[in-house]
């Protein structure tokens, strides 16, 4: 078996066999179930329609997949350096490279979790099951590089501050910057700086494919700017990540 | 020659760690390196591992850069540091085969047998790591190093921490790879017993500095650091006088003070001096040996 595969299968057995990664996905479900038992609550009084209440959701769910990547990824050379598990493995034949595979591919899994765990609070709040199909596509085409840029963000930061709190602290000050338009209001996101910052910001073009796709019933064709945002999101992040990996000592 | 280190050097953040270290360890040789805390011996080691690139001097091991060739010499040593951690979550069988598989082997059950049975886990591989002593760790690290069947094998305080058992389990361990593998052990230890009972060759570090290096005998010998012993006699001693090894420093009355040539043991020569006729009623240690070495090269450079 490749060597970067049995790593990845390796991250994934922390995360679903390990104390901490248990934790974290119970968190995640006990935030998931928060949210979701509000958004019910609302649609149930009319506040909010089937529509924005999925939205609501999706985004919500991108947000604690950014986080979890975020939690992780600092985790992914640092952590393992403040353990003292990261001089064996430099100590295998696999190449920097291979090591940032292996991660990568642990990222990955824990967004493929956060998904699988979201689809029923996805479906409960939307009640009738009307705009699951779409946000389960806007959550896996502009979800998954969000993520995973995040995920990779946090790894670049996690080999080459060497700490995982830092590297923790630092990502989650980035990801909070990010995940700010879903708190600004509608009049700041319409001044100039908004609009700036809304063209730029991978998190901004997600949210506002979700409300395209889902409350506006637009078709994921149709949203190439968002697209573009997150992919470039997403190639400059792992282009950070690899360039951090090739320097990562004992 | 397995490993040639060549004045290298080494600084972190502008601070040197290393200035000028020179050792070199053959294959089937157990080489010893000592010093303070702090001294450089762990630094020293990962630089021969390829972890560390050193701002000067030359490294080779089996002929090749540990730096340009990192990926095949990680392919030949295997290595237990200092601080070495584990993944609690997993069982020991487990933990072997992930780094087997790394290493591009795939271990079944009888392979993973044997290798838990060499260092003594046989007993619990389905056990978590998180419930293993220091003891069980240390071993479980040590068949970790052994997976790839290494020509060099690096040890940094592999006994540290250890019962008497665990400690003369390792011993015999190392002892057995070294004379009938024909592995290479650099070992950095604190342990002087360690060394006395596995190192032929020795170098000692201090301030990143190598303020000794080379047989262990000679070094002794040249620094008049010869172990010493006091020996009470009830009577005359025999007129064959002292066996070849031993060599008389003092006479007074019926106390001789002597120097024991390197690798013989007190044991060895009570024995033989009885076995002479000696009337020898006490025979206790006076200094010299490897402590004195040791702390007459680490002394000198302080002062």
């Amino acid at each position: 078996m490749n060597a970067a595969l049995v790593l990845a299968r390796k991250e994934g057995g922390e995360l679903l066999l390990g104390a901490r990664g248990l934790a974290w996905l119970l968190a995640a479900s006990g935030a998931l179930s928060v949210f979701g038992l509000l958004l019910v609550s609302n649609s149930e009084l009319s506040l909010l329609d089937n529509a924005q209440v999925v939205y609501d959701m999706a985004a919500t769910i991108t947000a604690l997949g950014a986080l979890l990547a975020v939690i992780v990824g600092s985790d992914a050379i640092a952590g393992e350096r403040e353990r003292g598990t990261l001089v064996p493995l430099l100590l295998t034949p696999l190449s920097r490279g291979g090591i940032l595979a292996g991660k990568l591919g642990g990222q990955a899994l824990t967004w493929a979790v956060i998904y699988v765990l979201a689809l029923p609070y996805l479906w409960a709040v939307g009640s009738t099951g009307q705009n699951l199909a779409a946000s389960m596509v806007a959550l896996a085409v502009l979800g998954t590089p969000v993520v995973l840029g995040f995920g990779f963000f946090a790894m670049a930061l996690s080999a080459r501050l060497g700490m995982a709190r830092s590297s923790l602290l630092s990502a989650l000050i980035c990801l909070m910057v990010s995940a700010s338009p879903l708190l600004l209001g509608p009049g700041l996101r319409q001044s100039a700086i908004g609009k700036a910052f809304d063209t730029v910001n991978p998190f901004s073009a997600a949210v506002n494919a979700y409300d395209a796709i889902i409350i506006d019933s637009q078709t994921i064709g149709a949203q190439a700017a968002s697209l573009i945002v997150v992919f470039i999101w997403f190639g400059l992040t792992l282009c950070f990540a690899r360039r951090s990996f090739r320097g990562i000592v004992r | 020659m397995l490993v040639k280190v060549e004045g290298i050097a080494v600084a972190f953040d502008g601070a040197p760690v290393l200035r000028n270290v020179n050792l070199s360890l053959r294959e089937g040789e157990i080489y010893g390196l000592l010093g303070p805390n702090g001294a450089g011996k762990s630094t020293t080691t990962a630089v021969v591992a390829g972890l560390l690139a050193p701002a000067g001097g030359r490294v080779r091991v089996a002929g090749m850069d540990p730096v340009t060739a990192a990926d095949r010499i990680h392919g030949l040593m295997g290595m237990l540091p200092e601080r070495s951690g584990f993944y609690d979550w997993m069982t020991a069988e487990e933990y072997l085969r992930f780094f087997a598989k790394l290493h591009g082997r795939d271990l079944g059950a009888a392979a993973l047998r044997e290798r838990l049975e060499r260092v003594g886990l046989a007993p619990r591989p389905r056990q978590w790591i998180g419930t293993f002593s220091h003891g069980m760790r240390q071993r479980l690290g040590l068949a970790r190093a052994l997976l790839n069947a290494p020509r060099l094998l690096i040890l940094d305080e592999p006994t540290s921490g250890l019962d008497p058992r665990g400690r003369r389990d390792i011993h015999d361990i190392l002892i057995d790879l070294s004379r009938n593998h024909g592995v290479g052990i650099l070992m950095c230890t604190h342990l002087l017993d360690d060394v006395d009972r596995l190192c032929r060759r020795i170098g000692i570090i201090n301030n990143g500095v190598t303020v000794a290096e080379g047989d262990l005998g000679d070094l002794l010998a040249a620094q008049d650091c010869l172990a010493r012993f006091q020996l009470h006699l009830a009577g005359e001693p025999p007129d064959a006088g002292l066996p070849a090894h031993a060599h008389l420093v003092a006479r007074d009355g019926e106390r001789y003070v002597i120097d024991l040539d390197p690798a013989v043991t007190a044991d060895a020569t009570w024995r033989e001096l009885l076995f002479m006729g000696w009337p020898v009623t006490e025979i206790r240690r006076e200094g010299g040996g490897l402590e004195a070495l040791y702390l007459n090269a680490t002394e000198q450079r302080i002062q």
